[in-house]
Formats: structure tokens, C-alpha cells, sequence
């Protein structure tokens, strides 16, 4: 099997629950309220969507109950930043730490799970390769697709437009007669259906049962996906997809034992989502400019 | 957001009291577990079902303690300890009782040790190499207290292992166990590539991957100087496992051996979906993947605490550091459960490397060579 074909696949198995969960933040992003809390929302919808597998045999089951969990975990943090006016940043991380207590608890006591690990879940379809694995397709096709769709929603819908527009002068929004509230409401409930989607892809499509450690920072890689991706949809795909082959490159390349593999260490290839992001923020890639209201809370009575 | 989630850990019971000290002469062996926790299936698992289980002769369940019956208790016990223990065997430990305090943060180890002295605990158990810095802490605060640390000596400022009068540590020989490791894999292996897949590439890790070249070697020259050496960078991310361990497979390796944590699990899954075969780490992973976990390298942490236990009933302690291997009883081999071609002359062949080590005949290195050295 070529080493390309290896490359392709590993993009296409691992690239998924990261590519949705920045899709998730692009969404949220895009109407001006920060969501820091990804790597909980993925938690959320991988753990649910393991539970909701269990119990009903049916992966499909498992990656709805993942989306909706998520979506729930959106509609949470939405409910603190905008009606509650709390700190977007301390919301966001108020909600990982939720996240990160209460699966722990939920795991050992509705699931007994010894080891901190479920028992296997039913999988996604897949499509075998041979020695290569298995290819999570449906996974594979959610991370090619919904970024697309979005990507029309935002661009090509009147929906989109306001949507931009709440992030970028949610003044100009109200003043149109539309709730802007309303709309933030919206997406970032939305925003955490795409990232416990992403979070379900993790117990359903890569490792076959629920673990206590997921997503294992996943959250905050599709945090810098979103920045490197310049709160694009199909951006944060271009990212989460990089950050998956420079990955797959460096087991590549450290794996065929040349002169290459003591020449770059691996720390780097580690590093390399946050470092891009670094230098993305820096203006090195390219400018890389947030929505203009993107973390301000919306005061009506504010001039 | 702190009370929600002391809440919630109360919820789980891990800071529930111990009842009150009844005969006189009852001692307690206090333990503090790292965050994996109790059933991590691992080092903290082991340790507990050493004390609790072996020396205790209880079993931990939603309603607190229960005893076990003395098949119950002796059920499960491993083939190599069972040897190792000798005639005596694993008798239950009259006078003992276990309390468990789960940390669920590192800054917890310190106040949970703390509390461990203030119940005057005949021994405080840290459990992982994570609880160093507190153990070290306590025990200079606490010169009247005994402790026993697992998995990592006390370390000086500048990393260098001291001796305090009142603690014992144990360290295992993870080498040794690689050591059979590597050699069963150079025996299994049909397409004469093996793959070890590392968590962090820290220095316990790296006496894993020492001992397994040094193993394969032994048995397999070419696929020793072959061998591709992996490290994921991570203990806690199984995609990262799978990932690196699909491309492992893809490139035709058919044996990779996996010291990797949490990670690990991912190193398994892969070799599932692949068919290929996989070495599990410090538990019996084989439930895992049946058809593809080879074995597991085993450490004996519940043996080792056991003894400790029983030491600590009887009052005996030496403080200072003490390493377990094959010899010990410390490190030893899961059954192999699969059947390949040449099985029954490969487990021959370890037997006889097993002895040669414990006989002294084989010294194990502890620290892998520079890849680059490795002729290609």
C-alpha cells in the first residue's frame, strides 16, 4: 500500500471529530459569541452517544444522541452567556469542567464501567480495507459535507447573513426588528450539535467504545482549527484536515527510520496546531481577523 | 464549580469517612490513589486488589465493603505470583483494614495524604509515580508517619533518589517483563516487522522499549534491527494510539507491543480491525481483543502491596527503595491465550530466557540505545 493511500486514509479515520467540533466553534464564532466550551461538548456527545449505542444497538441512535447532547451542552452555555450575561471565556470553561465531573460520574454510576471503558459499541459502517483498517465513511462524508452545507447557509441564505451580522454589528441586527438574542441562541445551540456530533464520531467511528479520557484535548486542537481556518467553515476544515496529515506525516516519516525521522522531532509535529495558530494570530499566514463582536455581549441598552 | 463537582464526587463516594476504629490492635492501611483512580484496570486497580482483596479479603462495591470467601478471594490470582508465593500461598492478613482516598487532581494528593496521617494509619500508600512529590512532602512534614510509595523511588531536587528513614518505595523492573516481550514478538512475528508504540517518551517508558529491542534481539536479529519505535506523546488520547498503530499496521507490521496509557487502548483497536497481534501493558488486556492481544506485560502491583500489607501487619517496615523483576515476583507475562505457528517451542524458549534472567545469567539494559545506532 503506498504511503499516500495511508496518508488519505488516516486523514479521512482521525480528521472528522476535530473538523466538526471547529465547524462547531465557526458557527458560534460567526455570531459573535466565543465557545470555548468544545472540548466539553465533544465530551458530552461522546459519551451520550456511547450510552444511547448501548442501550439501543443502533449506532445511528448513538450519533443522535451524541448531536443532541451536544446540542443541549450549546444550549446551556448559550443560556449563561447571552440571557445570563455571564463571561463567555468562564462560561466556556465552566462548561468543560461540568463536562469533565459529570461524565466521570455518570460513566461509573449508569454504566459501571470498569476501567474507566465501556464495552464495545456498535460502529458506524465502515468500509474495510485490509491491512489499511477500517474507514469510517460516515464520518468521513459528515466532515466533507456539513462544512459545505454551512459554508451555503452562511454565504448564500438570508438566515447566513444575519447570522453574520450578529457577530459583526448586532446593533445593525436589532435595528432590522431581529432578535439578536434569539439568533445567538440559535447558533450556538447549533454550534453544539456539530461538536457533539464531532464527540460521538469518537466512541462510534475511531475507538469502538466509550473512554474516560476522550476527546483528550481534541476540543481545544479544533479551537486552534477554527482560528487557523479564519472562522470559515470550510477553513476549519482546511485546518483540522492539515493538522490531521502533518500527523500522519510525522508517523510516516519517523516509522521509516531515514535520516529525515532524527532530524525532525516529534514534539514539533505535536506543537504544530498551536504553533500555526500562533502564527496565524500573528498575521504570518495570511490576516486572520475574528467577527467584530465576536465575544461582546449584547447590552441593548449599550451605546 | 467547585461545590458541583465535590458534589458529584461525594456522589461517588470516594471521600466517604471510614467508620469508626473498633478492636484495638485493628491496624489501617491508608491508601491514596492517583487520578486514574479506582477502576483504572491498571496500577490503581492492582494495588487495591492487593490490599483489599488478597490481604483484606474484601470486595469494594456501590454499597461499600463486603467479604469475600476464600475462593472468591484467591479467584484470579495470576500463575506466576501463585508460584512465586510459594507453599504459604496468599494468606488473608488477620487485623487489616483498607481506607481509600480517590485523588481526582494532583493538588489533591497532598490534603489526601494529610488526612491519611490525621486517621493514623499504620501505612500511607501513594499509588503511581504522580504522588512522588507529596508522598516526599508528607513523609519530611510527618517524620512518625510510615509511607510506601509505588512505582517511583523519592527523588532529591535534583532527581537523584534518596532514602528517608520513614519510607519505602517500590519500583518495578518493567524491563525484564519487555525483555520476554521482545522475545515472544521476534518468535510471532511471519512478516519480520515489530513495532514498539510509547506514551510520553519518558524514562520509564523508554525501560519498556529497552527491554523489548533487547528481547527481540535475542530471538530475532533481523527484526531487531527493523523495529520501528514509536511515541504517541500522549497517555491520555486513544485516537492518537489508533492512529499512530493503523499506519504501524498498514506499513506490515504484524506484532506491536504498546506501553502507552489510555492511548494503548486505541494501539488495540487498530490491531483488531487489522487482524494483526498486539501486546497489552501492566494489566491482562486480553479482554479487550481477544483474537488479537497476545499477552500482556504484567505488573505486579497487587503482589507487591500485598506484601507490604503483610509486612505492615506484622510491624515490619525498611525504609529505602526495593526493585521488583521476574525474579520478585514484580513484572511477569499474561497467559498466551493464542495459538501461532512454532507456539509450543516459543514458550519453551521463554521459559528458558525467564530463568536465565532470574538466575542472573541475562542482565537486561534499561535505557534503549540511540535508534541511530541500530544498524539498518
Amino acid at each position: 500500500m503506498s504511503e499516500l493511500t495511508t496518508l488519505v486514509v488516516s486523514i479521512l479515520a482521525f480528521a472528522p471529530p476535530v473538523a466538526l467540533a471547529a465547524l462547531g466553534g465557526v458557527l458560534s464564532e460567526r455570531a459573535g459569541v466565543v465557545n470555548l466550551g468544545l472540548e466539553g461538548i465533544m465530551r458530552f456527545g461522546a459519551f451520550f452517544g456511547a450510552w444511547a449505542a448501548l442501550a439501543s444497538q443502533s449506532a445511528w441512535v448513538g450519533l443522535s444522541a451524541g448531536a443532541l447532547a451536544g446540542g443541549a451542552a450549546g444550549a446551556l452555555l448559550a443560556a449563561l452567556a447571552i440571557f445570563a450575561e455571564a463571561d463567555q471565556i468562564v462560561a466556556g470553561v465552566a462548561l468543560n469542567l461540568l463536562a469533565l465531573g459529570l461524565v466521570t460520574f455518570l460513566l461509573e454510576w449508569a454504566l459501571g464501567a470498569a476501567g474507566g471503558i465501556t464495552d464495545p459499541v456498535p460502529a458506524l459502517p465502515s468500509l474495510s480495507l485490509g491491512g489499511l483498517g477500517r474507514l469510517p465513511w460516515v464520518a468521513a462524508a459528515a466532515m466533507l459535507l456539513l462544512p459545505a452545507l454551512a459554508s451555503l447557509l452562511l454565504a448564500k441564505t438570508p438566515l447566513g447573513l444575519r447570522w453574520r451580522a450578529v457577530g459583526e454589528n448586532p446593533r445593525a441586527v436589532a435595528a432590522a426588528g431581529v432578535s439578536v438574542r434569539g439568533l445567538r441562541f440559535f447558533a450556538v445551540t447549533a454550534s453544539g450539535v456539530a461538536a457533539g456530533l464531532g464527540g460521538a464520531l469518537l466512541p462510534l467511528a475511531v475507538l469502538g467504545r466509550f473512554e474516560d479520557r476522550m476527546p483528550a484535548g481534541q476540543g481545544f486542537i479544533a479551537l486552534a482549527a477554527v482560528v487557523f481556518g479564519k472562522w470559515s467553515p470550510l477553513g476549519a476544515l482546511g485546518a483540522a484536515v492539515f493538522f490531521a496529515g502533518a500527523e500522519a506525516l510525522q508517523i510516516e516519516i519517523s516509522s521509516s527510520g531515514g535520516a529525515l525521522a532524527a532530524l525532525v522531532p516529534r514534539g514539533l509535529f505535536l506543537a504544530l496546531p498551536y504553533l500555526l495558530t500562533l502564527l496565524a494570530l500573528a498575521g504570518f499566514v495570511g490576516r486572520a481577523v475574528p467577527p467584530a463582536a465576536d465575544g461582546v455581549p449584547w447590552d441593548p441598552e449599550a451605546r | 464549580m467547585r461545590p458541583l463537582l465535590c458534589a458529584l464526587l461525594a456522589a461517588t463516594a470516594c471521600r466517604r469517612p471510614p467508620p469508626a476504629p473498633r478492636a484495638s490492635g485493628e491496624k489501617t492501611i491508608g491508601v491514596v490513589t492517583d487520578v486514574g483512580g479506582r477502576g483504572d484496570q491498571s496500577f490503581n486497580d492492582g494495588a487495591l486488589r492487593g490490599l483489599e482483596g488478597w490481604a483484606c479479603g474484601l470486595a469494594y462495591g456501590a454499597s461499600g465493603y463486603r467479604p469475600l470467601s476464600e475462593p472468591e478471594r484467591l479467584a484470579g490470582v495470576p500463575a506466576d505470583v501463585i508460584e512465586r508465593a510459594g507453599a504459604a500461598g496468599l494468606p488473608r492478613v488477620a487485623g487489616l483494614r483498607p481506607y481509600v482516598l480517590q485523588a481526582r487532581a494532583s493538588e489533591d494528593y497532598r490534603p489526601d495524604l494529610e488526612l491519611l496521617v490525621s486517621r493514623h494509619v499504620a501505612l500511607a500508600l501513594g499509588v503511581g509515580f504522580m504522588l512522588e512529590d507529596a508522598v516526599a512532602a508528607e513523609a519530611r512534614a510527618q517524620p512518625e508517619q510510615r509511607f510506601l510509595l509505588i512505582d517511583s523511588p523519592i527523588l532529591d531536587a535534583a532527581g537523584r533518589p534518596v532514602t528517608l528513614p520513614n519510607v519505602e518505595s517500590l519500583t518495578f523492573r518493567e524491563q525484564e517483563g519487555s525483555y520476554l516481550v521482545g522475545a515472544l514478538a521476534g518468535l510471532a512475528t511471519r512478516s519480520g516487522k515489530v513495532a514498539f508504540v510509547g506514551g510520553m517518551q519518558v524514562p520509564l517508558i523508554q525501560r519498556f522499549e529497552a527491554g523489548f529491542r533487547a528481547g527481540l534481539a535475542a530471538t530475532n536479529p533481523a527484526a531487531a534491527a527493523a523495529a520501528i519505535v514509536q511515541y504517541t506523546g500522549s497517555f491520555d488520547d486513544s485516537s492518537a494510539g489508533k492512529r499512530v498503530a493503523q499506519a504501524l499496521y498498514a506499513g506490515g507490521v504484524d506484532v506491536a507491543y504498546q506501553a502507552a496509557g489510555a492511548d494503548g487502548l486505541g494501539v488495540i483497536e487498530a490491531a483488531k480491525e487489522a487482524g494483526r497481534f498486539v501486546v497489552g501493558v501492566d494489566s491482562d488486556q486480553s479482554q479487550l481483543a481477544p483474537a488479537s492481544v497476545l499477552t500482556s506485560m504484567i505488573k505486579h502491583v497487587d503482589y507487591a502491596v500485598y506484601l507490604a500489607a503483610r509486612d505492615a501487619a506484622a510491624g515490619r517496615f525498611s525504609p529505602g527503595n526495593r526493585e521488583l523483576g521476574l525474579a520478585e515476583g514484580g513484572v511477569g507475562l499474561a497467559p498466551i491465550r493464542i495459538d501461532f505457528p512454532g507456539k509450543a517451542a516459543a514458550l519453551e524458549k521463554l521459559a528458558a530466557l525467564r530463568a536465565a534472567i532470574i538466575a542472573g545469567q541475562i542482565s537486561v539494559p534499561s535505557r534503549p540505545e540511540p535508534l541511530a545506532a541500530a544498524p539498518r
